[in-house]
């Protein structure tokens, strides 16, 4: 501590010295500070901004602010509250399943005996993956009419050969196992290593309390995972909620607007009918959701 | 109670790989026994009572509770309570779910189950205790909670593991005397796992002293104490250990330092052995081996000498009235009784 005044005979030498450092450390922090300031707070308002204006590519002559206009728009518009519908609904059921099955991997890893490195490995490669990438994966080998693993098992299991991207529902499931086929691995390999980290004689402690596997699981295992498993679903939600590349990729939010979640719909006002304003109301509204969201799930987080 | 609790291991053999942790552990505990197992880190004794609580199987043997063969049932079927060296409390519960952990998994019901951890809690004098959590307890707190889960089911074996080993010394000695008294009042087999000696000579009825996977002796502390049946064995039981001092026997006595004490064993002939003295049974007289205090460890009410004699070193407990100072020339001698032999090739007692 330089600041130390009474070390220092001169009165004020202690302080001078501690504002000294105060702004070096101000120098050494302002680099990375201006340019996240640049790279977000500073989008963030101009989207804000933009968001009260009315801002039409097809007819800039219309431009102008309209304050709150945009907003009152997208109150009474269906396709918003359908988009955020859809957006709840991926979110919800990516979430659960990935930690579902990721903890249900990790279980299972946790007890083999050998190979386990290797699994992790393999487990970890989808989400190393581009979601773009991913997305073109899916459509082509993996969905396509026929010729796509999936449809040809299908196919094979006397199914017969689905329009996987082409009918509503189907499309809809199809962009869930998506996502939850890239990101389980992120659940697994987190609750994994929590599941680790748990002590081994507690276990043994409730085998001799005569507990059965199911109460061992119930009563031990999942109280003690809950922070981690809070933790990823506090994560892999506001990825959720924002997910893009790989819906846009697959099935560009259709067909229709079956898969068309909140952030599809902003990018589409914005970009492909070029209502800039709206579609910045659109993504504020997004921003509020997820805000929303993730203030609940932290509540939920320091509950107990 | 009395009647349960009853164990016997039959040829126990454990092996990890190539190597044998257990090589042929046999032995039998009578109901209502507090039992130790001892032995210097490694020997075995953790894996015997492992085996025994079946967390681990055995590579070969069979092991018996109450003259059932129970070695192929799980652990949950055994009716066994344990209180392992870590505690191995579970962190999320209170102290009062901890204890009551056993009895839910017994479906017991809630008008029961309250009464019973109550009564646990109060054996060891936790009841104001059981809405914390055990991270907020401080470790002899832990220590007990883990005793009142343990104690809560009325299990017909009590198996401990290293319980006192987490405890700072004065802890130690206070819970160990509480848990002598604890066993008596339940009347339950206890079962102790321990490297600690004194721990075993306080605690036990009987104990069985474990050396590299094998079972050297076993007895009430005191006669093992008394008549170590090898050398391993005299040298692991008291503190400061008993001087072991190889010498030639001939017709009756031992040589060492060039002078001869007399032995009860009365047998003609000459071999040689090894001559095991306890510190305590040193005496400072005249006429015997001459030696010279090198270092003296006063205790207080004992002191520990080092002695040196003519090269060979010995150890004596005296008590404080006549403490010799360091550097002083005196002579010891034992006992004839006091006089332990050993064969200096089995290593076993003569």
């Amino acid at each position: 501590m330089p600041g130390h005044a009474a070390a220092i005979p001169q009165g004020d030498l202690g302080r001078v010295l501690a504002q000294r450092e105060r702004r070096f450390a101000a120098a050494l922090l302002a680099p990375a500070f201006l340019a996240l300031l640049a790279t977000t707070t500073f989008p963030l308002l101009f989207l804000i901004g933009t968001s009260t204006f009315r801002m039409d590519l097809a007819m800039p002559f219309a431009d102008g602010f309209v304050g709150l206009e945009n907003y009152r728009t997208l109150l009474a518009d269906d396709r918003f509250w359908s988009s955020l519908l859809v957006s709840l609904i991926y979110t919800g059921a990516t979430v659960v399943l990935q930690v579902a099955l990721g903890l249900a991997l990790a279980l299972l890893v946790m007890d083999m005996k050998r190979g386990q490195g290797w699994f992790r490995i393999i487990a970890i490669l989808p989400v190393v993956l581009s979601p773009a990438v991913v997305g073109m994966i899916w459509r082509t080998f993996m969905l396509a009419p026929e010729f796509g693993i999936v449809d040809y098992l299908a196919i094979n299991a006397g199914l017969g050969s689905k329009n996987w991207l082409g009918d509503p529902t189907l499309a809809m499931v199809s962009v869930v196992v998506i996502h939850t086929w890239q990101w389980t691995p992120f659940a697994f390999m987190v609750l994994l290593a929590s599941l680790a980290s748990l002590p081994e004689d507690i276990y043994e402690a409730a085998r001799l309390d005569r507990a059965s596997a199911w109460q061992r699981f119930r009563r031990i295992t999942l109280p003690l995972l809950r922070p981690a498993i809070v933790m990823v679903v506090i994560m892999r939600t506001m990825v959720a909620l924002t997910a893009f590349a790989a819906i846009f990729t697959v099935t560009g939010g259709g067909p229709g607007t079956a898969t068309e979640i909140l952030n599809l719909y902003a990018y589409r006002k914005s970009f492909t009918e070029l209502s800039i304003g709206y579609g910045s109301a659109l993504a504020v509204a997004l921003l509020v959701v997820t805000i929303l969201i993730s203030g609940v799930l932290f509540a939920l987080r320091r509950a107990k | 109670m009395s009647g349960r609790g009853q164990v016997r291991f039959e040829d126990i053999v454990k092996m990890h790989g190539e190597f044998a942790a257990l090589k042929g552990v046999s032995f039998e505990i009578e109901p209502g026994e507090f039992f130790a197992l001892l032995g210097p880190s490694g020997s075995g004794k953790s894996t015997t009572l492992r085996i025994l609580a079946g967390l681990d199987a055995p590579s070969a043997g069979r092991v018996f509770i109450d003259g059932q063969d129970i070695t192929a049932a799980d652990a949950r079927d055994r009716d066994i309570a344990m209180v392992f060296q870590s505690y191995a409390l579970y962190p999320h519960m209170t102290v009062y779910e901890n204890i009551a952990f056993p009895l839910e998994m017994a479906r017991m019901s809630k008008a029961e189950i309250v009464p019973a951890v109550q009564e646990a809690a109060r054996k060891v004098a936790i009841e104001h205790l059981l809405q914390r959590k055990p991270g907020q307890l401080s470790g002899g707190q832990q220590q007990r909670c883990a005793l009142a889960r343990a104690i809560v089911r009325k299990a017909r074996l009590f198996l401990l593991d290293e319980p006192l080993s987490n405890l700072d010394a004065k802890l130690r000695l206070e819970t160990r005397t509480e848990l002598k008294k604890l066993q008596r009042s339940l009347g339950v087999t206890a079962v102790y796992v321990t490297h600690d000696q004194e721990e075993a000579m306080t605690l036990a009825d009987r104990m069985a002293v474990f050396m590299a996977g094998e079972i050297q002796q076993i007895g009430r502390p005191a006669d093992v104490f008394a008549r170590p049946n090898s050398i391993d064995v005299a040298a692991f039981i008291g503190s400061p250990p008993m001087n072991l001092i190889p010498a030639r026997y001939r017709d009756g006595g031992v040589e060492i330092a060039g002078h001869r004490l007399e032995t009860s064993l009365k047998e003609a002939g000459e071999r040689d052995v090894v001559v095991g003295i306890r510190p305590g049974a040193v005496r400072i007289a005249a006429g015997g081996i001459p030696a010279v205090v090198e270092l003296v460890e006063d205790l207080g009410d004992t002191a520990i000498l080092d002695l040196d004699c003519q090269g060979i070193s010995i150890r004596a407990r005296v008590s404080d009235g006549d403490v010799p100072r360091e550097g002083t020339a005196l002579s010891i001698t034992a006992r004839a009784a006091d006089i332990h032999l050993f064969d200096a090739t089995t290593r076993r007692r003569l």
